[in-house]
């Protein structure tokens, strides 16, 4: 397969995938929810994950205001690919591999900043903001000429926009990113478009480090609501009143779970309003439910503006976040055994300064990597993984069955197809999804046909 | 050592005593072995009423802006608690169902490069230590985190007659390479 980015003329080392389309086929079985656990551990598996998902795939950059000045760039990841984002003189935004031409040096070491151009620290060629090869130390006594039309950094050939959130794709192929998001753009609206003005992020960021598969992260972010009792409840009774107990507080059990097929996935519960009291803390919280309501109701309506609390969701493939508490991460692969969490707080444009500090100190609080529901997640799939070492632990098949059979395209005011919200039709859609990345051959199968009276538009 | 981090140590100060020196020193090592005896309840009673335990996160910045390796007050950080969030965590830990910790971490606080500095008040004092903080967990993970720390310490009546007000904590990652922060700095 050509690299359709660069066009280059090289042929990969083994043309070949190891994997045939049928064994990788074998391993997911959506319609029945059965899971092959060599999914999350197989090495080769992850080498044909970086190059036909996340090579494919629309992946999250960077929020615009983190990059709002001509030269602020931010450093990132495509896979496993070192980016540079960068914001141009014109406003828009660049992006193209941190690797210098020459012999592929990193040209930007740092995280962030603002940068007139970015200078290769080996031999000194220089590139500027856009990408584009500058300047060559020596250039026409050492070499003649070095064409800056070939000898530029690969560039992201794909970027767009949607509500604050910058994406990049490195196949030219791929359909537009709304297109993309299909109906799930309904449902992160209400995590973006509650106010007038949109969303911006809190300076600064967690990463750290969880040793396990991406997918377990990605998947729990998409379709899990079930182990929130089970796995948060330390946090809850640790905040309740030091006469009450768990027994006196029930969760939830109202709610819907949503599946697209482009692979993203939510859950949400009905009228819980109250619960993000003693998560968020009283000025966030009543923020969230009371202050920014009304106008939330305004632009959203009821359904998302008031009713949906407590929503967990995955754009495919690894871009997840808790609307209402605020977080947005993406789960970075590092191999099939680890991943790297890059965490930020979103909050309304609008929202009064304290509110704003009030959310930012609430996630770190509860989602980052000291945060109180967060530590108990990565407890989870750090020793799942560690199973998966033995040859019989990933020779198991996993239960992915909760909900089958009971999809439904006819939920009064939520497009497509929903599901109850404990329940995981979304992770069977995020696996059936993967499966389609990693077998099709190019975009012209993955494409989702749109329009049918089936995806229930509200 | 720690400029990054807010000081309120007098500019031009006295030398401490010997005698100052060694109680702070005793001090730090005492409460470092409440937290590795899992002693979290004793421990909280050194936490003055208006705490500030905090840990910013860091960047890798090129020299330009090498003012902004720490995030600023309201930006992400890694801890910004109080005494009432202190207790939240603390209680979490009671709970037996705080999965990071069950079972416990094993940690070892080691401190280092005490350094007294008086202030404006003469019931306070800052100090400023390096720490290695190594953690074992089940049957073989180990993290190691590395820092420094900067406490405000108030003369207090309780056990070790001094109490934490602040402590601000640059850990050396930029990238927490450890899957939670479940454990106290």
């Amino acid at each position: 397969m050509n690299n359709p980015a660069t066009g280059t003329e090289f042929q990969p080392f083994s043309p070949d995938s190891p994997i045939s389309n049928e064994q990788l086929a074998s391993l997911v079985n959506s319609e029945q929810g059965k899971i092959s656990p060599l999914i999350y551990q197989d090495e080769a598996i992850y080498q044909l994950e970086l190059e036909r998902l996340f090579g494919r795939s629309w992946l999250f950059l960077a929020h615009e205001t983190q990059i709002p000045d001509t030269g602020d760039f931010f450093s990132t990841y495509m896979g496993e690919d070192p980016i540079l984002v960068v914001r141009q003189a014109d406003g828009s935004v660049a992006a193209f591999l941190n690797q210098c031409r020459h012999r592929g040096m990193k040209l930007c070491r740092a995280d962030s900043g603002n940068a007139k151009a970015f200078t290769c620290s080996y031999h000194g060629w220089s590139y500027d903001i856009g990408g584009n090869l500058a300047q060559v130390p020596f250039e026409e006594r050492a070499y003649g000429k070095v064409d800056p039309a070939e000898w530029s950094p690969t560039k992201v050939p794909r970027i767009e926009h949607y509500k604050g959130l910058i994406f990049g794709c490195f196949d030219k192929q791929v359909p537009d990113l709304e297109t993309y998001l299909g109906d799930m753009k309904w449902y992160i609206d209400l995590f973006l478009d509650r106010a007038e003005g949109g969303t911006e992020v809190v300076g600064g960021m967690h990463k750290w480090v969880i040793p396990c598969n991406w997918k377990f992260a990605a998947e729990q972010f998409a379709s899990d609501m079930y182990h929130a009792p089970v796995s948060h409840a330390s946090p809850l009774i640790a905040s309740m009143p030091p006469d009450m107990d768990l027994s006196q507080v029930g969760w939830p059990e109202e709610g819907r779970q949503f599946s697209a097929p482009e692979g993203h996935g939510t859950g949400f519960f009905f009228d819980t309003p109250e619960f993000l009291f003693p998560m968020l803390g009283e000025e966030a919280a009543n923020y969230y439910v009371n202050t920014s309501a009304g106008e939330a109701i305004e632009r959203l309506g009821d359904m998302r503006g008031r009713r949906m609390n407590g929503a967990h969701m995955t754009i495919f493939p690894t871009l997840s976040f808790l609307p209402g508490i605020n977080t947005l991460r993406v789960w970075h692969p590092r191999g099939p055994n680890e991943v790297e969490v890059w965490a930020w707080t979103l909050v309304d444009k609008k929202a009064p300064d304290s509110v704003k500090d009030a959310y930012r100190k609430a996630v770190l609080r509860t989602f980052s990597s000291g945060g109180m529901l967060e530590q108990d997640d990565g407890e989870n799939w750090t020793q799942i993984q560690k199973g998966l070492r033995g040859h019989q632990a990933r020779n198991t098949t996993f239960n992915v069955q909760m909900g089958l059979g009971n999809d439904t395209h006819d939920f009064p005011d939520l497009p497509g197809k929903t599901n109850y919200v404990y329940g995981e039709m979304a992770a069977r859609g995020l696996y059936n999804r993967w499966l389609e990345m990693m077998t099709a051959k190019d975009w012209s199968e993955l494409t989702i046909p749109t329009g049918d009276e089936e995806s229930g538009h509200a | 050592m720690l400029n990054h981090l807010p000081s309120v140590a007098l500019a031009e100060h006295p030398a401490t005593t010997p005698e100052m020196q060694q109680a702070i020193e005793q001090y730090l090592y005492c409460e470092a072995q409440l937290l590795d005896n899992r002693e979290f309840d004793q421990w909280f009673e050194l936490l003055a009423d208006d705490l500030h335990y905090y840990m910013p996160t860091r960047y890798n910045r090129t020299k330009r802006a090498a003012g902004q390796e720490f995030s600023s007050p309201h930006e992400a950080a890694l801890f910004d608690e109080d005494k009432q969030s202190m207790s939240t965590r603390i209680r979490r830990l009671h709970t037996g169902m705080a999965w990071a910790e069950e079972p416990a971490s094993r940690t070892r606080h080691m401190i280092s490069n005490v350094q007294v500095h008086p202030t404006a008040n003469s019931n306070e004092i800052e100090v400023d230590c390096c720490f290695m903080l190594y953690r074992s967990r089940l049957e073989r993970d180990v993290d190691i985190f590395v820092g420094a720390r900067r406490d405000l310490l108030r003369q207090a009546d309780n056990e070790l007659g001094w109490q934490i007000v602040k402590r601000a904590v640059a850990l050396d990652q930029t990238t927490v390479l450890a899957s939670n922060l479940s454990i106290f700095f």
